[in-house]
């Protein structure tokens, strides 16, 4: 008889998490509370858009993908699952594959066109890109931190959406190494920026 | 031993989604036997994460409007369950319609806009039974896209797919028959997990389906493998075709 199950749990003051609070927001988006996903939508957008576009480059398809994202955001709230990582390494990862699946979905049509993105351009993006944002900088310094192999790696991989097949045929070396590499660099992203585990 | 460990150094790619989804298959389901692993992995991803919100822009006018009118009219998932498989060749006739002129039209022109020039498939499908009401109702979204692989041992696969309905439509022509123990097995593979649709039974003329898939959630890949005739819960396989969706 209890309604609660239904009803979002806002109407019980104590309970509404704040607005940063992103893992609790999702868990009421779980439970269909659009004003829980109106605080997400805000705390993420601009993160979720910037990686997409980072990706995806055309920024028409990148809309198209940051709404699809978002959506899928409200739609499987439900998955997420906080012993499994943050909200936002959640959220992130959500984008993140889905720029990915859009660029490989239409590689076939322009590979010679994305082929001309270079080995440097994410790294100096990242570098110039920036409002100075304490985030921003954090970041380059510590991809500034890695070797050159490793960090062309990344962001090719990460910022490019290149598979490490694909990264180590673009740098000419072996698979077998990049892939290490990329284990290797993401171990020191993560120290150096102090990510809790 | 060894083969795990060199299964371990994939953890950096897969963190950052640099490998194929066949990879990423064969890595999820090392990690599910290796909490360990799975630990590393999320820690990674944390990493991952600041890469992204290093990259934040505003995001465009008007953007935030359209998310929460689309999410107003979007059925959110249930906290777990395996999406519904509907083998056409099971269904009652009485579901046949004729795929209307319509539908027809739009199949047609997804086919040009994916500068498809696949008469088989058109005509598989306008022949066919094609004619459920599902398959109808996913050719004529608006957001119906046509799309074709070549499945490694032989054959061709036409999808026409709609995520507004969450659902696609499969075709198969000229699969290598397997020996009478293994059949085909098609999958939905994505954030999802791994989620079997059926077991493909051999249609007439070499040609397979249609099958409707339904469930299909942004991300998911299609992705087919030869399994044991009854069917298993995972792919035990390495994947025989694997379509981003």
């Amino acid at each position: 008889m209890d309604p609660a199950g239904d009803a979002p749990a806002k109407d019980s003051g104590a309970s509404v998490p704040a607005p940063t609070d992103l893992a609790a927001q999702l868990r009421l988006v779980a439970r269909g509370d659009a004003a829980a996903f109106d605080a997400v939508y805000d705390q993420v957008a601009a993160s979720v858009f910037g990686i997409v576009r980072r990706v995806v480059r055309d920024p028409a398809q990148s809309e198209e993908v940051t709404q699809d994202v978002l959506l899928e955001v409200w739609r499987s709230a439900s998955a997420f699952d906080a012993g499994r990582g943050s909200a936002t390494a959640w959220v992130m990862m959500l984008a993140h594959r889905r720029a990915v699946d859009r660029v490989r979905s239409v590689q076939k049509e322009s590979e010679r066109e994305r082929r001309t993105a270079r080995a440097d351009i994410p790294y100096d993006e990242v570098a110039e890109a920036v409002e100075s944002s304490l985030e921003r900088e954090r970041v380059r310094r510590c991809l500034g931190s890695l070797t050159e192999l490793q960090r062309e790696s990344v962001t090719l991989a990460y910022y490019g959406g290149y598979t490490y097949g694909q990264v180590a045929s673009l740098l000419g070396v072996p698979a077998g190494t990049v892939k290490t590499r990329m284990r290797d660099a993401l171990i020191r992203l993560r120290d150096c920026l102090g990510v809790a585990n | 031993m060894a083969r795990d460990q060199d299964l371990h150094t994939l953890a950096g790619a897969y963190a950052m989604d640099a490998i194929s989804a066949p990879d990423r298959a064969r890595f999820e389901r090392h990690l599910a036997g290796c909490p360990e692993c799975a630990r590393e992995i999320a820690s990674l991803r944390e990493a991952t994460a600041r890469l992204a919100a290093a990259t934040a822009v505003p995001p465009p006018a008007g953007l935030k409007e359209r998310v929460l009118a689309a999410a107003a009219a979007t059925r959110q998932q249930p906290p777990a369950g395996p999406p519904a498989a509907v083998p056409l060749w099971r269904r009652r006739r009485r579901l046949m319609v004729t795929l209307t002129a319509a539908a027809a039209a739009v199949l047609l022109g997804a086919a040009v806009v994916a500068g498809i020039s696949n008469g088989s498939m058109r005509d598989q499908l306008s022949q066919a039974q094609a004619s459920s009401q599902q398959i109808a109702a996913v050719l004529t979204a608006g957001d119906a896209t046509m799309m074709t692989g070549t499945v490694r041992g032989g054959g061709t696969v036409t999808i026409v797919m709609s995520h507004s309905r969450h659902a696609l439509v499969f075709t198969a022509a000229d699969l290598r028959p397997l020996p009478g123990s293994r059949g085909y097995e098609l999958w939905l593979i994505g954030p999802a997990g791994d989620r079997p649709v059926t077991m493909l039974t051999p249609g007439r003329h070499d040609m397979t389906g249609p099958v409707v898939a339904s469930g299909l959630r942004s991300g998911d890949h299609l992705a087919l493998t030869a399994e044991p005739a009854g069917g298993t819960a995972r792919p035990t396989t390495p994947m025989m075709l694997d379509v981003a969706l």
